[in-house]
């Protein structure tokens, strides 16, 4: 008596599987960092959600069944710097559970992305060390050192391509002098595109948020791009730098916090998009998804309650 | 004629348990059988037989006389053992008054009179009656009283014969229409007389061929046709039905009644048939018995009032099982598999119970919204219904549900939504009644302490009034006293004065 | 100096005005809460809050005079909907006014009746039929359950029914539905 569609758990293993490509990706240029981040995520998220469901007099085990902790830790893990040390990820899941899901009633009850807040969280407490990206491939035990400061590592450390390319615009460079691609971003982003062509195939995610993402993001960054191609990137960087993509299908997907009409999803998509670009252009901050998609969680009960559909008969 | 305009939303379900070949086996009389007197949206009917009584087949045993109540009629020959309250498949699970009948195995069937095959010579109200004295209600599932049904299609242009089967599963209208298609042709032609109706279409779902084929051989009326639509689950439902066959939506609310269509299920056309052409009262029906417990799944003609069990016969008895009455997406769980069939049980699932999976938190995903037939939003529906927020449930228009159950169907998260809404209905329901009731008590209570002040005025007044008239008296007489003293006065003085000189 | 002066004064005396019409247009004759709280109470005027009836107990609350927790009929639901509405905690209900009891009717047992009219006297919403030395009877769908009128009849002939939910009004338990985890 019920469809034969996947059930909850096996959603979330689904998004999982779907973000290893990307995860692979950020390992083959970056090395073991992402790697250790996101065991460490995971572990810190289980710990974290157990200890709260127990808190509420829940059983633990049905809790943790659902597999939706190990997404958000996940997801953060990938958005932080491989280098960042263990705390940064640490307390960055700790705060994404308790402050952006516990504390709302477990799953299904949190208005924001507990992923999204945690990073917002970070970026706000840690600036330093979450603006801090190594530019090597890092070997097991350098990542270990690096992440645990174990001893000094000799390696290049930076600001993302983006903020670069941001800073010297500001310093008044013009954009066709400047060396605007990265192998690297343009790869992991693929990765995670893929990923995400996949969950749309599987009907685990529904197309409405990520193609409208990606149009919010085109339109904007080429509406910019038209009126000054000299201090504005053009649109296609838009899509090839920063967690455009890993945002388009894993972020803003998130069902719980985004909107729930069909048309409802689209507006929220593309709203998200737009914002993305005005902070990467004109905000403080390297990339704006986080900061995006958490002021369209706020909106998705007001684009919600208008977008209703028309009820049949009415 | 258009058709597959179809409505959004429903789902495909293929059979959870297809046989191999379909067809009727006629169930033997059984022992005894229990016959509810309360009936489905009908007043309760009133005994007219007692205890020890010995009745015939088709001999009516109870009836009400509410113009919309339907009588009761034995459904085989013997004695009335009781008439008590006994369990039968209701959601609520409460038991109700019915009559019990021990078979003496004779099966003798009361006269009929009235047997006819020139019913177009008949008024159309004649036959409505006919068909409220054979006891028809809608067999599709509703139990709509037939006849207030026909009564009220004052302008009806178009009959609808139901031949859908929507639900996953049930084969008994399948096979129905593919064994008495002459029956069924007739039936609607009778309705046709009835409704003065210019067309009738018989709807069937496109993966039933051998019927539509078995009906097409024998209809020979312009009036008729045949129509085959997509199959789909709830394509079944009137509204949604008349949308897809003519791409018209009923208002919200509204009834098809009222804007001409009249809407019959192929069973009850059939059991129209027989109660104007053989005069024969609704006695028995078809009742598919599937499920995984069934080995065999397949459909029997049994009398009603039949325990479930006498025609369910369960592969591993010893097994635990659970017993459901109607569909596998509507139809209700049934405590005991000795329930007795109804008119309005069309299929009897019985499945070995499997763990349930544990519902899990609803995760927004909008797969319920996407499959919803009256494209409502069951996600928002069950949020307000989970914290009994009636009034912003049914501004999400929760009245319109039709609690398919396609929703709950495609959840990921297991939730049983459908019985989230049919809560919020319910209490829904309660609370508008407790609040006209409490109009009413607090119109009264103003009006009484209207009346007592009104009173208390009026006495008020009259005491006044009695003062006045008892001083006006009094003055009166105090001016009649003063005009007597002063005559008197001039008397004494006459008289004083004469006595003096 | 000067400009701010009198950009700030034009700006009061604008706001001023906008506020004054508003008083005006909007304005709002007697009190609507009382209503509100009105609505809100279930209308048995049976007295257990201490009030002669459920407006006067409605002035008391919006006066400040009553707790909202007062009403045993209206339940603890009742107490809930009070507190939401006037925008303050909830509380428990006072079991002190009596206990919250299903909703129950009034019968009379007709072969006791005296046709004293007591009871007809007693009830706040004229639910009860008859005359002196006449048989006295109660319309069941307007009484309230408020059991006024028990203790004032002197042969005892009347008793409260509770009221049993059929298959037509049944209301599933929504705590067998609900069992997440």
């Amino acid at each position: 008596m019920h469809s034969n569609t996947l059930n909850t758990s096996q959603i979330m293993r689904q998004v999982i599987y779907a973000l290893s490509v990307g995860v692979f990706a950020c390992y083959y240029f970056f090395g073991w960092g992402v790697i250790l981040q996101i065991v460490l995520a995971v572990v810190t998220a289980l710990a974290i959600e157990s200890c709260f469901v127990r808190l509420r007099g829940l059983p633990v085990k049905i809790a943790i069944s659902d597999g939706s902790a190990v997404v958000t830790a996940v997801l953060l893990a990938i958005s932080i710097p491989s280098i960042a040390p263990w705390w940064v990820i640490v307390v960055g899941v700790s705060f994404a559970i308790i402050f952006g899901k516990q504390l709302y009633g477990g799953l299904g009850n949190n208005p924001f992305n507990p992923a999204m807040l945690g990073y917002a969280f970070l970026l706000i407490s840690y600036p330093l060390q979450m603006t801090t990206w190594s530019s090597d491939f890092l070997t097991f035990s350098a990542s270990i050192d690096m992440m645990f400061n174990l001893s000094s590592v000799d390696t290049l450390t930076g600001a993302t391509k983006l903020d670069q390319v941001k800073t010297q615009i500001s310093l008044g460079s013009m954009v066709d002098s400047l060396d605007i691609y990265s192998v690297s971003q343009s790869w992991i982003n693929a990765g995670f595109l893929l990923g995400g062509l996949y969950l749309l195939i599987r009907k685990i995610i529904f197309w409405h948020v990520p193609v409208a993402f990606i149009s919010g993001v085109f339109i904007t960054a080429s509406v910019l791009f038209l009126i000054n191609d000299k201090i504005y990137l053009p649109p296609h960087l838009h899509l090839m730098l920063g967690a455009t993509m890993l945002g388009a299908f894993f972020i803003a997907t998130d069902p719980v916090s985004s909107s729930t009409t069909p048309n409802g999803r689209l507006i929220y998509g593309f709203l998200i998009g737009v914002l993305v670009v005005i902070i990467r252009v004109f905000g403080g901050y390297p990339d704006g998804v986080a900061f995006a998609v958490l002021l369209m969680n706020i909106a998705v009960p007001l684009i919600d309650s208008y977008t209703q559909p028309r009820v049949f008969g009415k | 004629m258009s058709t597959n305009s179809s409505y959004k939303g429903g789902i495909v379900i293929p059979n959870p348990y297809p046989p191999k070949e379909i067809g009727i086996t006629q169930a033997s009389l059984p022992s005894k059988v229990v016959l509810s007197l309360n009936e489905r949206m009908t007043e309760k009917a009133i005994p007219c037989v007692e205890v020890g009584d010995r009745v015939l087949t088709g001999q009516i045993i109870a009836l009400n006389d509410d113009y919309n109540s339907v009588p009761i009629h034995a459904t085989i020959s013997g004695e009335v053992t009781s008439i008590d309250d006994q369990l039968i498949p209701h959601k609520s699970g409460f038991k109700t008054q019915c009559i019990t009948i021990e078979s003496d195995g004779k099966d003798e069937w009361v006269k009929g009179h009235n047997s006819t095959t020139d019913y177009l010579k008949i008024e159309p109200s004649e036959l409505i009656d006919r068909i409220r004295n054979a006891g028809i209600v809608g067999m599709g599932g509703a139990g709509f009283p037939t006849h207030t049904k026909l009564g009220l299609a004052k302008n009806c242009n178009t009959i609808i014969v139901n031949g859908t089967e929507c639900e996953p599963g049930i084969m008994c209208d399948d096979v129905l229409m593919q064994n008495y298609p002459k029956e069924i042709i007739r039936g609607v032609e009778i309705l046709l007389h009835i409704c003065r109706a210019d067309r009738a279409v018989i709807a069937v779902e496109d993966d039933k061929r051998e019927a539509l084929n078995s009906l097409l051989l024998y209809n020979f009326n312009d009036k008729i046709t045949i129509e085959l639509i997509p199959t789909k689950y709830t394509s079944g439902s009137e509204k949604l039905l008349i949308k897809t066959l003519f791409n018209k939506e009923i208002p919200s609310g509204g009834f098809a009644i009222d804007e001409g269509f009249v809407c019959q299920n192929v069973s009850t056309v059939k059991a129209i048939f027989d109660a104007v052409i053989d005069d024969k009262p609704l006695v028995s029906r078809i009742v598919t018995v599937t499920g995984s417990a069934i080995s065999k799944p397949d459909n029997y003609e049994v009398r009603l009032g039949s325990s479930i069990e006498h025609i369910a016969s369960i592969s591993i008895p010893n097994n635990k099982y659970s017993v459901r009455m109607g569909g596998m997406m509507m139809g209700i769980d049934v405590p005991s598999i000795v329930a007795p069939i109804s008119k309005i049980s069309n299929c009897i699932f019985i499945n070995y119970e499997s763990s349930d999976i544990d519902p899990k938190e609803c995760i927004r995903c909008g797969a319920c919204n996407q499959v919803c037939p009256v494209e409502l939003l069951p996600q928002q529906l069950y949020w307000y219904s989970k914290s009994g927020n009636t009034e912003k449930a049914a501004e999400y228009n929760l009245l319109d549900c039709i609690e398919c159950g396609c929703c709950s169907y495609v959840c990921p998260s297991h939730i049983p939504l459908v019985e989230y809404f049919s809560f919020a209905k319910a209490l829904h329901r309660k609370q508008t009644e407790e609040k006209n009731r409490a109009e009413i008590a607090r119109g009264r209570f103003e009006y009484r302490e209207f009346r007592i002040e009104r009173n208390k005025l009026e006495r008020a007044e009259m005491m006044n009034a009695k003062k006045k008239a008892i001083k006006a008296k009094m003055a009166k007489e105090k001016s009649q006293k003063d005009k007597i003293a002063a005559a008197m006065e001039r008397v004494k003085k006459k008289k004083g004065g004469s006595s003096a000189q | 100096m000067l400009y701010s002066v009198i950009i700030f004064s034009l700006m009061a005396l604008f706001i001023g005005l906008v506020l004054g019409y508003a008083a005006f247009k909007f304005k709002v004759d007697g009190n609507p809460l009382v209503d509100q709280i009105d609505a809100i109470l279930p209308q048995t005027q049976c007295g257990q809050c201490d009030y002669p009836g459920c407006r006067p107990y409605a002035e008391a609350i919006a006066s400040g005079d009553a707790q909202i927790n007062q009403c045993p009929p209206g339940g603890q639901e009742g107490v809930d909907a009070l507190a939401e509405l006037l925008d303050v905690e909830t509380m428990f209900l006072n079991e002190e006014h009596g206990e919250t009891k299903p909703k129950r009717v009034a019968v009379v047992d007709e072969s006791v009746c005296i046709g004293c009219t007591l009871c007809i006297q007693a009830c706040p919403v004229d639910a009860f039929v008859g005359a002196s030395k006449v048989m006295t009877t109660v319309i069941a769908d307007e009484c309230t359950g408020c059991d006024l009128c028990i203790p004032v009849c002197p042969v005892d002939c009347i008793d409260m029914v509770e009221i049993m939910p059929t298959m037509r009004n049944f209301v599933p338990d929504i705590a067998e539905v609900a069992s997440v985890y």
